[in-house]
């Protein structure tokens, strides 16, 4: 079929505000600085029963992730009835998260306690979000609603929500001290430009 | 506006670490109001119910499970013994658009804090509401 591979032209548009906002924040919360400008790939979407494949492991050498994922809808309307426009997965390796989060000044968490490790990447997951979701709005586009996050171990074995017209996702990947720390992958459907007067 | 500075602080926010971060930073600045905690909007009304005489500021995330910081505020605007309950949203949505909806939903809504935030800028708009170790 023809539109098999139909390309969204904005999704890396979408990618460099991810970036953009992603580094700002880890700069102005913690002065984290990454080893190099981050690496941006474009993937086909692996698609299972309706949602979309994410697995943590994948990206780490099969070193245990956490993983959490957050959606996005054009309005409170499709929120309700699940009309998803986007997602944000972020992936990040068990060994790490505690050192990333202090990084980020948090509080100490617990690193053996799953439930504190899920809840930090989910935090984690939730800060990058809103500051996308706000890069999105000031390139001109319309605001965005968000969803909570919802967090896992290893990978989303029930996948994640995504716009069923999109075929591509990109693959953000960030290094601190030239070590692969942060990875997420995200995709976005057609985000209206937002009118003005 | 109700008599707030002596009243118990309730935390809503899904993230443990984000309500624990926010209990640190008022407890090191010399807070000291008692806290409450609540890990989604349904949670925050059951303790609402029962607390709502203690409860003098509810800090309050936006994205939550079940029930959203805005549908929770929705509810306790509709409520006259809560609905001048002094509320402050610390939420990762920071645009215009966002405190708009927000102010739009609460008129009464007292402050707006951005996730991260730093604790200057978090204390900066909590400070009139609560009672700090100094003071009387």
């Amino acid at each position: 079929m023809f539109f098999l591979g139909k390309k969204n032209k904005e999704l890396d548009k979408f990618a460099d505000l991810l970036e953009q906002g992603t580094v700002a924040l880890f700069n102005e919360r913690g002065d984290v600085h990454f080893s190099k400008e981050p690496s941006k790939t474009r993937r086909k979407i692996i698609e299972f029963e309706g949602k979309m494949r994410a697995d943590g492991m994948e990206k780490y050498d099969n070193e245990p992730t956490y993983v959490s994922a957050v959606n996005f809808y054009a309005s409170e309307k499709d929120m309700a009835q699940k009309k998803t426009l986007g997602a944000l997965i972020i992936y990040v390796q068990q060994d790490y998260i505690s050192k990333m989060m202090k990084l980020l000044k948090y509080p100490p968490i617990d690193d053996e306690s799953d439930t504190a490790m899920q809840d930090s990447c989910g935090t984690l997951c939730n800060i990058i979000s809103g500051r996308f979701k706000s890069e999105i709005s000031i390139a001109g586009y319309i605001e965005l609603e968000m969803s909570h996050f919802i967090n896992y171990r290893n990978s989303a074995f029930a996948g994640v929500d995504f716009c069923y017209n999109e075929f591509d996702m990109v693959e953000v990947v960030f290094e601190i001290d030239n070590v692969r720390r942060l990875v997420m992958d995200m995709t976005m459907g057609a985000v209206p430009r937002l009118k003005t007067k | 506006m109700e008599e707030l500075n002596h009243g118990k602080i309730l935390v809503v926010d899904d993230s443990d670490l984000e309500r624990e971060l926010l209990i640190e930073v008022l407890k090191g600045a010399g807070v000291q109001n008692g806290f409450l905690q609540a890990r989604t909007g349904e949670e925050a009304i059951e303790i609402l119910g029962t607390h709502y005489k203690e409860v003098g500021l509810i800090l309050l995330d936006w994205q939550m499970p079940r029930m959203s910081g805005m549908e929770f505020m929705e509810a306790v605007v509709k409520v006259p013994q809560v609905a001048n309950k002094a509320i402050i949203m610390v939420t990762a949505s920071g645009t215009d658009e966002n405190k708009k909806k927000a102010w739009a939903v609460n008129p009464n809504l007292v402050g707006y804090v951005v996730k991260p935030y730093t604790p200057e800028s978090l204390l900066d708009v909590i400070y009139p509401f609560v009672q700090l170790k100094s003071s009387n």
